[in-house]
């Protein structure tokens, strides 16, 4: 009897034994970075056309896309961990692959909030190709490196230094290391051809890292073409400044934030409360822009407004206020490239306004730009210098992209003939 | 991954009920198709029917043990598949067989002495199962494998209320793993899912016996359902590149009420039919939950819930047990049971059908405490043509046949 009980216990205990952990997915294994996103040209194709992006007749190449860890610096001057992520087209006929090789694009992303959003973490979360990098990528054939930045991905406990030029120059640059050496690590073979390019906040860093490296040294870059930035900050916070309400409260709530962190200023000496208070929080990386609006106001300023009137006034009254030196300071158009740069914009943007290309354009030639000019979407995609149609600055991005697309394909193919 | 010992042989992994429920536990309820309600002998009792532990000998300890082996065929499908899109998958691609199953299944009872009116016991049996595993590429996506295996601890009390009326009761505690995988990538959907959980729940059972006459007995009992809520993890792939997610999913084992009558003549001669009501509509949807949102891509196929909609379902059993001699006891049954899965809702995770049962065995008596017996159950699946792409939607188009099951018990009664 008490070998019975003693059975009927120890079957109980087994019974109450769980299940241990199902092992971890089993993917590729690669050197210095991780496989994110991996599809075959036929499912790349099959899926963009089941999208409607492209026709049966299209060439669409693989899409696989690593996420890499690498180390950059701050504002500050402080080393900090970060990730990007490298597109790498696959189904390129061998004679590319094995002895041509490849051609990069660095491509900064525009303005995310939500750490979600930045391209490293997509790629992580939805295993699934996403954004530019179906353009460049899957569509043109080059190797698409795309920083997360400061403040997301790897670093996202970090503030994101939102359009500070020496941090975004910093963490693309340092991204192009790393991917290179990734790259060698695991045999993808890359030719010397490198271009620049980027949207929005994006645009601005690829200026940005154009600079740093004609200033500091570095790769050579073969064409930049950055699109749709607000490269003359101080212009446009000039122009945002002296308007009573905010279209998108976010963007200027953000440049305020990350620039009275950067500069070490108290925060309420430029944005009013109670949103100061709340900024710490809204930007944390888990909210949206959608998200974020709405706990903001629309008034520029005054004592219910977004930016603190004392800041206001002082930008426009005093020359050496610290926020208007810090604006001049993150201008990325006041010197002279010697790098061929097109200014990709579209007429049509309400958000950046086209004159912003237009002034740099301008201001870049006077600092003896070697070749510099404005291609303007609307008219490269109908090749109609006349036309109509305006595109705003959402809806301009995959335009941009496939203007950008073709201007480095024609690069590559005077070289390289593919 | 840990596991259980006893869990891994108790691979309950058989269809010898509608759908998953496994009813046949011990020598005589394979043996009599469970047509075991009303007129229960041994320790099995404890399972049957815990009111009539107190119809038992008081003075004796009943202790059975035993093992069951299930053969379980191949099923068979032929016929069409739509994909979403739709794409229509033709039958010489999605024409497939499932994989032939062997398993080993221990069983357990024991019926203490009554302690006046009171007596108790235990059983530890596998009260529901189901395997099917798929090589065939359309299949594969559905269930590579999908596997519930259950081992129920079952303690239970009887309490005599008269010489011919008792009633009884007990505490279900059923550990339960669980095992889902697909893979889409042989038919060009590049996609994949590998999840184990597992779980302990609880519930009841309640029975009731009279015995109006010496010769006729009339059993009535129910057992509670139990949603059996896996948890564990989950690792989804698209196109080979797949992330770790904390996963669940609840399957229930379903409530069934058992109503038994027996009559036995010139204490040789037993006859019991039973009715079985079993309430499969509990099981209304497959709803995978994980612990983040998953891939965009995959929440179709892997995290939409499915509905199943269930049907409650009768089954009609009858056994006969003939006391050949002294030492010799033959059974035999004979059962109808039917599918609670609706066309529209059937899948290859489980391509059941009603089934014809047959079964037989015999018990050898091998000292004044010592028994021993073997039985065997044949379970004939009808064939079953299925329409389930309702219009412009995804489904099969096609019939299921073969599958059932052969299961093999030998037992050990001991009496002490």
């Amino acid at each position: 009897m008490k070998y019975l009980w003693t059975s009927v216990l120890a079957a109980v205990m087994l019974l109450v034994t769980g299940c241990g952990d199902l092992a971890q997915p089993d993917n590729p294994q690669v050197e210095g970075g991780e496989v994110v996103v991996n599809f075959s040209p036929e499912l790349m194709k099959k899926t963009l056309v089941s999208k409607g992006i492209v026709d049966e007749n299209k060439t669409v190449f693989g899409y696989t896309a690593y996420k890499i860890p690498y180390t950059t610096t701050d504002e500050e001057g402080m080393e900090v961990a970060v990730s990007g992520m490298m597109v790498v087209p696959t189904g390129l006929p061998e004679v590319v692959t094995e002895r041509i090789g490849l051609s990069l694009v660095s491509d900064d992303h525009g303005t995310i909030f939500a750490n979600d959003e930045a391209p490293g973490v997509i790629g992580e979360k939805t295993s699934a190709p996403d954004g530019a990098a179906i353009i460049l990528t899957a569509l043109a054939g080059f190797v698409t490196l795309q920083p997360d930045y400061i403040g997301f991905g790897d670093s996202n406990d970090h503030y994101h230094p939102f359009v500070l030029k020496k941090s975004l120059a910093n963490a693309t640059v340092d991204f192009i290391a790393a991917a290179k050496q990734f790259a060698s690590d695991n045999n993808i073979k890359l030719n010397d051809q490198l271009f620049l390019t980027g949207y929005s906040e994006g645009g601005y860093a690829a200026l940005a890292t154009l600079q740093k490296i004609e200033k500091e040294g570095g790769p050579q870059v073969t064409i930049a073409a950055p699109m749709s930035g607000p490269y003359a900050m101080n212009e446009m916070a000039m122009g945002v400044l002296s308007k009573p309400t905010l279209g998108v409260p976010s963007f200027m709530a953000n440049v305020g934030y990350a620039y009275a962190k950067t500069y070490g200023k108290p925060l309420t000496d430029v944005i009013n409360e109670p949103y100061a208070s709340k900024l710490p929080a809204l930007f944390d990386g888990s909210l949206t822009r959608t998200e974020i609006d709405p706990q903001l106001t629309t008034k520029t300023t005054g004592e219910d407004g977004l930016f603190n009137p004392l800041l206001v006034g002082s930008f426009f009254q005093d020359p050496d206020h610290w926020f208007k030196q810090a604006m001049l300071e993150n201008d990325v158009h006041r010197w002279g490239p010697q790098t061929p740069v097109k200014l990709v914009h579209c007429i049509g943007d309400d958000v950046i306004p086209f004159a912003i290309s237009q002034l740099a354009e301008g201001t870049m030639k006077a600092y003896h730009a070697t070749d510099v000019s404005i291609v303007p979407v609307e008219i490269a995609i109908t090749q109609d210098p006349g036309t109509a149609i305006r595109f705003g600055h959402a809806e301009c991005g995959k335009y941009a992209y496939g203007v950008a697309a073709k201007i480095f394909g024609a690069a590559r193919a005077a070289v390289f003939h593919y | 991954m840990k596991k259980s010992i006893l869990l891994s042989m108790a691979a309950s992994t058989i269809l010898t009920a509608g759908a998953y429920k496994i009813p046949e536990q011990s020598l005589n309820g394979m043996a009599l198709g469970a047509a075991y309600i009303a007129h229960t002998t041994d320790a099995d009792t404890a399972y049957y029917n815990p009111a009539n532990m107190s119809f038992l000998d008081p003075e004796v300890r009943y202790f059975e043990t035993g093992i069951t082996l299930a053969h379980l065929p191949s099923n068979t499908y032929a016929g069409m598949q739509v994909l979403p899109g739709p794409v229509m998958v033709p039958s010489a691609v999605a024409s497939g067989e499932s994989e032939v199953e062997n398993i080993p299944i221990p069983y357990m009872h024991y019926v203490a002495p009554a302690m006046g009116r009171w007596r108790y016991g235990v059983s530890l049996v596998a009260p529901a199962g189901l395997t099917k595993r798929w090589k065939s590429p359309v299949q594969k996506l559905f269930a590579e494998e999908f596997t519930l295996k259950n081992v129920e601890f079952n303690p239970v009390l009887s309490y005599r209320v008269s010489d011919t009326l008792s009633i009884g009761g007990g505490l279900r505690a059923v550990y339960s793993e669980g095992k889902v995988y697909g893979d889409g990538t042989l038919i060009g959907v590049p996609i994949k899912r590998e999840m184990e959980g597992d779980t302990v729940e609880f519930g009841y059972n309640l029975a009731v016996a009279w015995h109006p006459t010496d010769d006729v007995a009339v059993g009535v009992t129910y057992r509670s359902k139990i949603d059996l809520n896996e948890e564990g993890k989950a690792n989804l792939y698209l196109s080979g590149i797949g992330r770790q997610f904390d996963a669940s999913v609840s399957v229930p084992i379903p409530a069934a009420l058992n109503i038994g009558i027996s009559k036995t003549w010139n204490d040789k001669l037993t006859l019991e039919f039973v009715y079985e009501r079993t309430f499969w509509s509990a099981y209304k949807t497959l709803d995978f939950e994980y612990g983040s949102p998953i891939q965009p891509a995959l929440y179709d196929a892997f995290d939409k819930s499915k509905p199943k909609l269930w049907e409650d379902t009768n089954t009609y059993r009858l056994g006969l047990t003939y006391q050949y001699s002294d030492k010799l006891t033959l059974m035999t049954g004979y059962s109808y049971d039917e599918s609670p899965v609706p066309e529209k809702h059937i899948n290859y995770e489980l391509p059941d059908s009603d089934a014809h049962i047959f079964s037989a065995g015999f018990k050898y008596k091998q000292t004044e405490n010592l028994s021993w017996g073997a039985a065997i159950l044949y379970d004939k699946k009808t064939s079953r043509k299925v329409n389930s792409a309702v219009t412009g939607g995804t489904g099969i188009i096609g019939e299921f046949s073969d599958g059932g099951a052969v299961l093999i018990t030998a037992g050990l009664s001991y009496k002490f």
